[in-house]
């Protein structure tokens, strides 16, 4: 599975869920509606987007996706046309939901993601993990097995599904 | 082998370890509301024919926008309510609801040691309770109502001693932001935060609450407080709480939900609860704070300050302010509720102040004692209780450059309205700021002439 795209550079850490996509709009819109109001919350947004048209990775700061658990966050991604994100982290219930909606994140620390911001584009190789720019060595990156597994097979809630005889045959044992 | 709280409450819930350092976790109960539930709905109903693992372990409120305020959000309450009578599922709606981490711990529908999800970040609420709660996305939500389970990877845990007492007009929630400030905005990512030491046993469950309810901000997964006297008297005679004998043999078993005294952790901060001062949040994320005797620092992020309309230096206390909000799953209980009152007693708002209860129960509780009756002396608006002007949906969103003093928990670009500026601070501070129409501390009232 490759990624690839020109990046739309988000020189900012902590750009929060409200940022992505602004409470007014949850339910209030179809998921596949969010994208003409993603980054709807993040002052300054529209020059981005008019510098950067047809850009589709998204390369951020520290901390991206923090706040609330909204998956719309991702869904307005998505629906924006933007395919994944490079950062140096994330927040925990937005990387989840990114995972289970087979939305691609990549953990990019320290001077990578230097590196990153200074390319006009990206290529992300989920299966090996590693990032190739236009010049240097590609960058690598840590995907969690499990979730990796998820975003490669996009069968979260057939997991789940599969678990259950499972979690029936614990709880019958665990809780008598 | 010595065990952390949240090692034991993990432990008694770890159904099997899966690859990396995941697990799947049994969980006890899932909690939806009608702004973020809907989609995990659609999606068991799309694509699993409805199924419920156990319907009985499901709760579902009508909060965030309650009682809906246009087509869009009634169309949400009306899903969720179908939808719980349809399958059996306990439903809280208007007239007998309230912010469902407010609702859940009163109606007696956690237990310690128990493990809680619910489609929203300030589910940490509930750790309070020494069980392990936190927020999911929708998918995940719909995973644990089809299978009771989460996948979830297995967090560090950092204890969080707190010594010393609360005093002079510092509260449960400078705790909190003195904790998210000292953390950073995103300090306990990948985290558990552990709360021991004197200075949590000293705070009532309400106190407890506002504090668990901030972890997230500093990333955390969730915030955990012991068991000890005070949680099991707070859940005794609590509607679904066990009754009689079996109230006992639970409690007994609730016991045993504390650290064990030679645990180890990941990480440890020391905080001296005695040390802290009124606070009050000049940036765009919670871990942007002073106290509120401070100024904005020297060296604030320079895009924050631009947001917020202030310039390094800036004395807190000369902000003025355009409205102020006392609400949210941070600090709309009872005690939060009374401790305001105390402060606007005989005195006027000088701008519009909104108080919004966070449950029915907490509403008809401030009624019998006459704290209603207080606000609108005041004049400040008394309100039904919801999740209300704090996600910016309805009953006190902010226009662009509107500036609001609030008890709520975050203050992100855009959280209570388009341009809005938030000040986020306890409930006491708001108060008095309401009264003064800047930025003050209750004690700057007392040598005001009660009205």
């Amino acid at each position: 599975m490759i990624v690839e795209g020109k990046l739309f550079p988000l020189d900012r850490a902590n750009v929060d869920t409200d940022q992505i996509i602004p409470t007014r709009y949850l339910g209030a819109v179809d998921a596949q509606g969010l994208g003409a109001y993603c980054f709807g919350g993040l002052p300054g947004v529209d020059a981005l987007y008019a510098a950067h048209p047809d850009a589709t990775v998204v390369v951020a700061r520290e901390n991206f996706g923090a706040g609330s658990s909204r998956e719309h966050a991702v869904w307005a991604l998505q629906s924006r046309g933007f395919k994944a994100v490079i950062a140096p982290s994330f927040a925990r219930i937005f990387e989840e939901n990114a995972y289970n909606n087979g939305f691609v994140l990549a953990t990019v620390p320290g001077d990578a993601i230097e590196r990153v911001f200074a390319a006009p584009f990206a290529r992300i190789d989920i299966v090996n993990e590693s990032i190739a720019l236009q010049s240097g060595a590609p960058i690598s990156f840590t995907l969690d097995p499990l979730r990796k597994e998820f975003l490669l097979g996009g069968g979260f809630l057939r997991y789940m599904a599969s678990q259950i005889e499972t979690v029936r045959a614990w709880e019958a044992s665990a809780r008598g | 082998m010595a065990q952390t709280l949240f090692e034991k409450v993990w432990n008694a819930h770890l159904i099997r370890e899966l690859p990396g350092l995941n697990a799947l976790i049994f969980i006890d109960r899932a909690v939806l509301y009608e702004l973020l539930g809907p989609p995990a709905i659609e999606l068991i109903e799309g694509d699993f024919e409805g199924a419920l693992y156990d319907a009985a372990r499901v709760i579902a409120v009508n909060d965030h926008v309650a009682p809906a305020k246009d087509t869009s959000t009634a169309q949400l309450a009306l899903q969720l309510r179908t939808w719980a009578k349809k399958r059996g599922v306990r439903l809280y709606d208007v007239g007998n609801n309230g912010i469902c981490h407010v609702l859940v711990p009163e109606r007696g529908h956690v237990m310690p040691g128990s493990t809680l999800v619910c489609s929203d970040s300030h589910t940490c609420t509930i750790g309070a309770f020494a069980s392990c709660a936190f927020g999911v996305g929708s998918t995940a939500l719909a995973g644990a109502l089809l299978s009771s389970a989460v996948v979830v990877a297995r967090p560090k845990v950092m204890r969080i001693t707190v010594r010393g007492r609360l005093q002079n007009d510092a509260t449960a929630k400078d705790l909190a932001l003195a904790v998210v400030a000292q953390l950073g905005f995103k300090g306990a990512t990948g985290y558990v935060l552990e709360y021991a030491g004197d200075g949590i046993a000293a705070l009532s469950m309400d106190e407890r609450m506002t504090l668990c309810n901030m972890a997230i901000e500093a990333g955390a997964t969730t915030g955990m407080c012991p068991v000890d006297e005070t949680t099991i008297a707070y859940l005794r005679g609590r509607e679904f709480a066990p009754r009689a004998d079996e109230f006992e043999r639970a409690a007994a078993h609730w016991r045993n939900f504390v650290a064990d005294e030679d645990a180890t952790y990941d990480a440890e901060l020391h905080i001296d609860a005695a040390s802290l001062v009124p606070t009050v949040t000049w940036g765009t994320n919670p871990g942007e704070s002073s106290p509120l005797s401070g100024n904005v620092p020297a060296d604030a992020d320079a895009a924050a300050l631009e947001y917020m309309g202030l310039e390094p230096g800036v004395k807190l206390r000369d902000i003025e302010l355009d409205q102020a909000f006392i609400g949210s799953c941070t600090n709309a209980r009872i005690g939060d509720l009374r401790a305001a009152a105390a402060v606007l007693v005989g005195r006027k708002v000088r701008i519009p102040t909104i108080v919004t209860p966070g449950s029915i129960s907490v509403k008809r509780q401030a009624e019998a004692e006459g704290l209603h009756d207080v606000f609108q002396d005041a004049g400040a608006l008394w309100t039904h209780s919801s999740c209300g002007a704090c996600p910016g949906l309805s009953t006190g969103v902010l226009a662009p450059q509107m500036r609001c003093i609030s008890s709520s928990n975050r203050n992100f670009p855009g959280r209570m309205g388009t341009g809005g500026r938030v000040h986020l601070a306890s409930p006491v501070v708001v108060a008095a700021s309401a009264v003064m129409g800047r930025i003050a501390s209750p004690d700057e009232l007392e040598s005001l002439v009660t009205a």
